[in-house]
């Protein structure tokens, strides 16, 4: 099932091209074809207890938005050329972030990296996963990292944006924004990996023009042919599991049931959470991506309707149809009846009228 | 992905949100709870909501601020119908106006109770008891006492002197509210003659505002005969000078638009097209006039306006 | 006799029990007019910043400001009684709720003293001009 809205073209929102689509509705069926892995209450396990260095408290303290993290920068890559990986985890699901990250490391350390066997990281578990971030912290020596955690919350109000931002621009401009990152704190990039999120060719030369001198490779299924991109979605994927196991809900709730599964809607757990905490009027917290069809279908059918401005249905129409009678006063000045309505711009511009009855 | 629903019409509304005058909830009587009436609006002659209040000492208009795709959160609730009302003091000389115009057609005095009497709004009665309906009634009539019994003719040199000072608060709140009143209609003519000054431009935008402002609560016919007695030209046919988004204001409509003959035959609210104003001239003559054409360059072709 | 005859009463006895509740102006229309847990969800992820107010309603962002009543005005929730349906007979409103500043929130847009809701604030000290008292 693909899980990101699908949005008409309007206005100044360019539609996603269509391959985009294909690619990204292939990458979230490899998976969540996984078992889903097991999540207990939040924060039972503390932050000591974790394996290794990333600190997600001033995250968890404020959920809502968009977090950078990030490594020490190895001394060493600040004078030696160095590659770097871009992934991202958790795209698919309907709960949670999205957490995009990058790793880098000196050319001459591509072997070691290699070394640590990170490649293959969709085949790993989510303790072996922290284990290999355990590796990845080890070698800071050479190796440095960045995470960006961009909060549902956020991606709901960007995707259901007056001007639509759609997630794979949210992505690029993510993916973009940590190379920058790396560059500007010295790092020496020569060669750049990353996974694909759209057509490669296009993505490629969008990268290669915004980052001249920078080798750019982008390829479908990246993290398993590039073990820098590996250590990234390593590092991606380490984050959003901690983040979503450890999640702070905001909205004063109570005991929430933490058992919401791989946060994939095709998980029953996954679904059947999603039934117990739809709240009519709010619907979600802001676990959950709003703009999700999961999310809107289940609202749809269960919450009590919302209408906004920019709604197709209503808010187009009816703006239209003020124009239409405000367009119409304009010629009909000639109508005594229509006294009432041309009231004084001072009450027109306030939109205060008098009332015939309460 | 579901299709958006419609939005189905909000019928059952029975609550809510209001911003009122502090003085409708200070009441020292028990027994005298505010009532929302419908009273003839002097400006539109239909029903518009009113509030009596301090047993009908007080009288308060009702207006509504509303905006498509609105709703309210209070406390622990949703209230799906999103108008704020306003609440607030109104002087209710403007509602016994015009049943003092209509008797006066006859040039005789009368007691005003047999005067403000309307079987369609029976609670128009009830205005005369507002503290200020009586003592007010000299802005707008001329009083006699006969026997102990006041007697009252309708003067609209009374009612155009009311109405001016009614004006010239409204500039001045307008000025201290910081209200921007420019982008109107104006004629070219009145800032032409006078000169390049920008207050007598100002002014003009200031009075046409103010005025406009007022005649919300007044007949057409003495809107323009306030007009007049301000020294304000009418705008002859506002379509011509400006783009359609800047003629709102009622009093710029052109003066063969003002007249509904339907109106003026009903039985209620008969009435006479103004007096010459021959009173009101004289206040006229004491208008600062230094920047005015003679009436009748206000009749020749008007040139497009230049803005500045 | 015409509809216009008929009054609705606003019962004042009922102010007393009313109490001060918090008011949030929405930019969307709800269709709902109920119980809500407003204070759960929306009061506890609102996020107060140095100019306005964030959260967050269905996936939407919002940017909003709290703002006073009008000097000498209060606020009021009035609710209908006993309905009858009739327009013929008298209808009585009490007050279920009292307030004396509101927030509203716009869709994304940060507030400004240009809001339509802010400017509409300036209506009860124009209204002062327009109906008080001409001195002689």
């Amino acid at each position: 099932m693909f899980e990101e809205r699908c949005f008409e073209p309007r206005m100044s929102a360019s539609p996603p091209p269509v391959q985009v689509v294909a690619v990204i509705y292939s990458k979230i069926q490899n998976r969540s074809g996984k078992a889903a892995v097991e999540v207990k209450r939040r924060a039972t396990q503390p932050p000591s207890e974790q394996s290794a260095a990333m600190d997600l408290k001033q995250f968890e303290a404020d959920n809502s938005g968009s977090f950078r993290l990030a490594s020490r920068i190895p001394d060493v890559c600040r004078t030696e050329d160095c590659c770097l990986g871009v992934d991202e985890a958790g795209r698919g699901p309907v709960l949670g972030p999205m957490v995009y990250g990058i790793c880098f490391c000196p050319v001459s350390k591509k072997e070691e990296l290699k070394d640590l066997k990170v490649a293959d990281s969709k085949t790993l578990n989510e303790a072996e996963r922290e284990n290999l971030f355990q590796k990845l912290d080890e070698a800071q020596s050479y190796v440095g990292w960045a995470l960006q955690i961009l909060s549902p919350n956020m991606i709901s109000t960007s995707m259901l944006q007056r001007t639509k931002y759609n997630l794979n621009a949210l992505s690029h401009d993510t993916a973009i924004g940590l190379i920058q990152y790396a560059l500007d704190s010295g790092v020496q990039l020569k060669e750049v990996y990353v996974d694909t999120v759209g057509p490669a060719e296009k993505y490629e030369e969008k990268l290669s023009q915004r980052f001249p001198g920078i080798q750019v490779t982008v390829r479908p299924k990246a993290d398993s042919l590039f073990p820098v991109v590996s250590a990234a979605s390593i590092c991606a994927k380490v984050a959003r599991d901690r983040v979503v196991k450890g999640w702070n809900f905001a909205e004063d709730l109570g005991e929430i049931d933490a058992d919401y599964g791989s946060g994939y809607p095709n998980d029953p757990k996954t679904k059947e959470w999603l039934l117990k905490y739809l709240d009519p009027v709010f619907g979600y917290p802001q676990f959950v991506r709003f703009s999700w069809s999961t999310a809107q279908t289940l609202m749809d059918s269960k919450a009590v309707p919302v209408h906004w401005d920019d709604d197709e249905e209503d808010g187009e129409k009816a703006a239209q149809r003020q124009n239409n009678r405000s367009m119409l006063s304009y010629f009909s000045a000639s109508a005594e009846g229509d006294r009432a309505q041309q009231t004084h711009r001072f009450f027109s511009e306030r939109r205060l009228k008098s009332l015939k009855s309460l | 992905m579901a299709a958006k629903k419609k939005r189905t019409p909000n019928t059952q509304n029975d609550s809510w949100v209001v911003i009122a005058a502090d003085s409708v909830t200070e009441t020292q009587k028990p027994d005298c709870d505010p009532d929302f009436v419908k009273l003839r609006n002097p400006s539109t002659e239909e029903a518009s909501l009113y509030l009596l209040g301090a047993g009908d000492a007080q009288l308060y208009e009702v207006k509504a601020f509303e905006e498509d795709f609105h709703s309210w959160f209070v406390g622990q609730t949703v209230q799906r119908d999103g108008k704020l009302l306003f609440v607030t003091q109104m002087d209710p000389l403007y509602l016994i106006l015009p049943y003092m115009i209509k008797s006066g057609q006859e040039g005789k005095f009368q007691p005003v109770d047999q005067v403000v009497k309307d079987d369609e709004f029976p609670a128009s009665s009830r205005l005369l008891r507002c503290t200020r309906s009586l003592t007010s009634l000299h802005h707008i009539a001329e009083e006699k006492e006969v026997g102990g019994l006041k007697f009252h003719r309708y003067s609209q040199e009374r009612t155009m002197n009311w109405l001016q000072k009614k004006v010239e608060r409204t500039i001045v709140a307008l000025k201290k509210k910081n209200i921007c009143v420019g982008e109107g209609v104006k004629s070219t003519t009145y800032v032409r003659v006078k000169s390049e000054s920008d207050d007598r431009e100002d002014t003009e935008d200031y009075l046409r505002y103010a005025h406009g402002l007022i005649s919300e609560y007044i007949s057409e016919e003495l809107s323009k005969a306030l007009l007049k007695h301000l020294g304000l030209p009418e705008l002859k046919s506002p379509k011509e000078t400006e783009p359609p988004s800047k003629k709102r204001k009622l009093s710029d409509k052109p003066v063969e638009a003002g007249e509904d003959y339907t109106k003026f035959n009903s039985a209620d609210f008969a009435r006479k097209p103004p007096k010459k104003m021959t009173a009101a001239q004289k206040t006229l003559a004491k208008v600062d006039k230094s920047g005015m054409k003679p009436m009748s360059s206000f009749f020749s072709p008007k040139t497009k306006a230049e803005k500045k | 006799m015409s509809c216009n005859a008929s009054v609705t009463c606003l019962h004042l006895s009922s102010l007393k029990g009313a109490e001060k509740a918090p008011v949030h102006l929405m930019p969307c229309e709800i269709e709902h007019t109920g119980h809500a847990q407003v204070s759960q969800y929306f009061t506890a992820t609102t996020k107060e910043n140095k100019k306005d107010k964030t959260v967050s309603f269905r996936g939407r962002g919002l940017k909003g400001q709290e703002i006073s009543c009008p000097q000498g005005h209060t606020g009021l929730v009035l609710k209908e009684v006993d309905r009858h349906g009739s327009d013929q007979e008298d209808r009585k409103v009490k007050v279920t709720s009292v307030f004396d500043k509101l927030t509203y929130w716009n869709l994304e847009t940060p507030p400004t003293s240009d809001d339509i809701v802010v400017m509409a604030m300036d209506w009860p000290e124009l209204a002062e001009a327009i109906h008080g008292t001409i001195e002689d």
